[in-house]
């Protein structure tokens, strides 16, 4: 029992963080605790939500992709020629199914194949890709979506006011769980983000995984598109711009070591909560959008920097780094 | 005899080599340059003509600058991602600073300096000696400062009519018939690069990127060093925060937003190794002129806007494969050498 709790402290921080806030944004403005409220605005967690799943898996690994909004992007446009062409749904879904797999095979294949920095290579893809999006649907915005491609981002669940999209991120969080958890591939990830030749040396195909990651982060990108036209009703090539530094605050806050390794969905999933609980809250209060994002990042700085410095008590989860030899890099 | 005299040929020759990696580096850079411009002069008529050549060194003196500062940084194997809110804050403090007390004259600049500077040390502290990795520790300062900004600004705006009308000036002043501000970024890159080869501490913050372990053995102390580079950084873009604010029309909160990313394109682009250790700040000269030519090219080509994001991130992947193309041709040279 103390060992299940010393392991998923950090978890255990950041869900009391989730009561916390939510208690703060009760206290903010009386429009917080309202069942409709929080099922309406839940809706703003999504997208970025399950591109924040897909990004675990590849910062897991060691690595980044700074390039999954714009896989959403090129999502969202080519939805919006497969509704304005009258195509069924399913085919549409196909297709970006395809081409979000073949972006995020590229970027896997330049870093894990020819072991090209990932930070800088997904910043290229993450230009080129946006600019593909925009040459695919021009500068002009689609708004005339096909109701049916719009259910899945617009629709509530029966008479009640839970939105549909809400399954779909459910599902995306059990299906993430087992895959990094319970799954050979996802131990296989540990091993890499741990220490990539010792996987290697082992046995485990750093190429093919690391690979598997990117490919797995960009499917979520095109769910994420799926959701996205339905919320919004409009595709453009400037979709989901600027998300990713936010997601990647969700994938840190939630205890996925930046530099691979070590992390959970579970916390990810809480952190995504706590960010969203309090953007809600900060929103009905009226506090303007770039004080909301100051008090995120110093959260996210005090954050590392408090578990920096308490050391034992205060750790992120999952399976511990070797001690290194040698002294740490600055 | 002969086996040894072929071994100490190719020590030689790899000694060479190495030598020449970063000179190397520099000229496929160059090459590109070049070859982006005959593509330009070639099929868009107005590109080749001194007029415009000026412009695209124009635009890109500012990004030279901050991305010789973000250089700094990279070179030590950390990432700053704060650069457009530095260039924001500084900005946007200088110019209330300079609307208010139009008699000020240089303590504006100082003012710019030194507020880069203290952001630069707050993201150093945070890095060096706080432990935080640097990718998230300016992830976090990059919205705090934009939140900063926002509280001083408090809903209001600086007209450039307000600033002193020597930085208006300034920003248009020519020497030798280039404009100052050109001559003031190739100072940047080239006083650097110069310092780069003797300064002592510039030494230390290559050897700090290009093996932080072997660094520690050999005494240096690590966590300055970053800290130094964290610092310079934010001093070297509160100059072209400085230089920004007597450009634009009208400064607002929003100054420099989305820098950090071109600045770290035109830092890759210029053959800077994202894993720390190497790189030529002449290089990132050619990166900034690289993706300004591209712009500039491109809206004289009449082409799309959106097309400039493709053709940049192609070309910086394309940049970063051909780095670790010429990387890994040296490192198998070496191998040949040592066996």
């Amino acid at each position: 029992m103390n060992r299940a709790i010393k392991d998923h402290s950090w978890e255990l921080f950041i869900g009391g963080m989730v009561l916390l806030a939510a208690v703060w944004a009760t206290s903010l403005s009386p429009y917080y605790l309202n069942a409709e409220q929080l099922l309406f605005s839940s809706r703003n967690l999504v997208f970025t939500g399950v591109m924040g799943l897909g990004l675990s898996l590849v910062i897991l690994t060691g690595e980044m992709d700074l390039s999954l909004p714009s896989i959403l992007a090129v999502c969202t446009v080519l939805l919006s020629k497969a509704s304005a062409a009258g195509l069924p749904l399913p085919v549409a879904l196909a297709g970006i199914v395809l081409v979000a797999l073949a972006l995020g095979a590229i970027n896997g294949f330049l870093v894990a194949a020819l072991r090209l920095p990932a930070l800088a290579v997904t910043l290229g893809t993450m230009g080129a890709y946006r600019g593909l999006a925009f040459i695919i649907g021009s500068e002009v915005g689609y708004t005339g979506f096909d109701g049916r491609y719009k259910w899945l981002g617009e629709a509530k669940i029966g008479a009640s006011s839970i939105p549909v999209m809400l399954i779909p991120f459910a599902l995306a969080v059990l299906a993430f769980m087992v895959i990094m958890h319970f799954s050979t591939f996802g131990r296989r990830c540990f091993a890499i983000g741990n220490n990539a030749s010792a996987a290697s040396y082992s046995g485990i195909s750093v190429v093919r995984t690391k690979l598997g990651a990117y490919m797995i982060a960009a499917l979520m990108a095109a769910l994420g598109a799926w959701v996205f036209i339905g919320q919004f009703g409009s595709a453009r090539g400037d979709n989901a711009n600027g998300v990713i530094l936010g997601i990647i605050t969700a994938v840190v806050l939630g205890g996925v070591d930046i530099n691979g390794g070590r992390g959970t969905i579970l916390g990810v999933l809480l952190s995504t909560i706590f960010l969203w609980t309090l953007r809600n809250g900060m929103g009905l209060a009226n506090i303007a959008g770039p004080i909301q994002q100051l008090i995120i990042g110093a959260l996210l700085v005090t954050g590392v920097l408090a578990s920096n410095f308490m050391g034992g008590r205060i750790e992120f989860a999952g399976p511990r780094k070797k001690a290194m030899t040698g002294p740490s890099a600055p | 005899m002969g086996d040894k005299g072929g071994a100490t040929l190719a020590r030689r020759f790899s000694n060479a080599v190495s030598r020449n990696t970063l000179r190397l580096r520099v000229f496929s850079v160059l090459f590109s340059l070049v070859a982006l411009t005959i593509v330009f002069a070639l099929t868009t008529p107005n590109f080749l003509n001194f007029q415009n050549l000026k412009v695209i060194a124009f635009n890109s003196a500012l990004l030279t600058i901050v991305a010789c500062a973000e250089a700094l940084v990279v070179i030590t194997r950390n990432l700053d991602v704060s650069v457009g809110s530095i260039i924001g804050l500084a900005g946007f403090v200088a110019a209330k600073f300079a609307a208010a007390n139009p008699g000020s004259g240089a303590l504006i600049v100082i003012v710019a300096v030194s507020i880069g500077l203290l952001l630069g040390l707050v993201n150093g502290l945070a890095v060096a000696y706080g432990k935080v990795p640097s990718i998230v520790a300016t992830l976090g300062t990059l919205a705090i400062f934009r939140g900063v900004t926002y509280i001083v600004g408090s809903g209001i705006e600086v007209p450039s009519g307000n600033l002193p009308r020597w930085m208006i000036h300034g920003a248009d002043a020519t020497l030798l018939g280039m404009p100052l501000v050109v001559l003031l970024a190739v100072a940047v890159a080239l006083i650097l690069a110069f310092l780069g080869r003797g300064l002592p501490i510039l030494r230390r913050v290559y050897a700090v990127g290009s093996n932080p372990g072997a660094a520690v053995f050999y005494g240096l102390r690590a966590n300055r060093v970053v800290l130094f580079a964290f610092a310079s950084c934010g001093a070297l873009v509160g100059l072209a925060a400085f230089l920004y604010i007597s450009r634009v029309g009208t400064i607002t909160v929003n100054l420099g937003r989305d820098w950090e990313m071109t600045a770290l394109a035109a830092v890759v682009l210029g053959g800077v190794s994202t894993t720390g250790g190497s790189g030529s700040f002449i290089g990132v000269l050619f990166g900034a002129l690289i993706l300004s030519t591209i712009d500039n090219g491109l809206v004289l080509a009449r082409a799309p806007e959106f097309w400039r994001m493709f053709i940049q991130g192609v070309a910086i992947v394309g940049a970063i494969a051909l780095d670790s193309g010429i990387e890994r041709r040296i490192q198998a040279i070496f191998k040949h050498g040592k066996g």
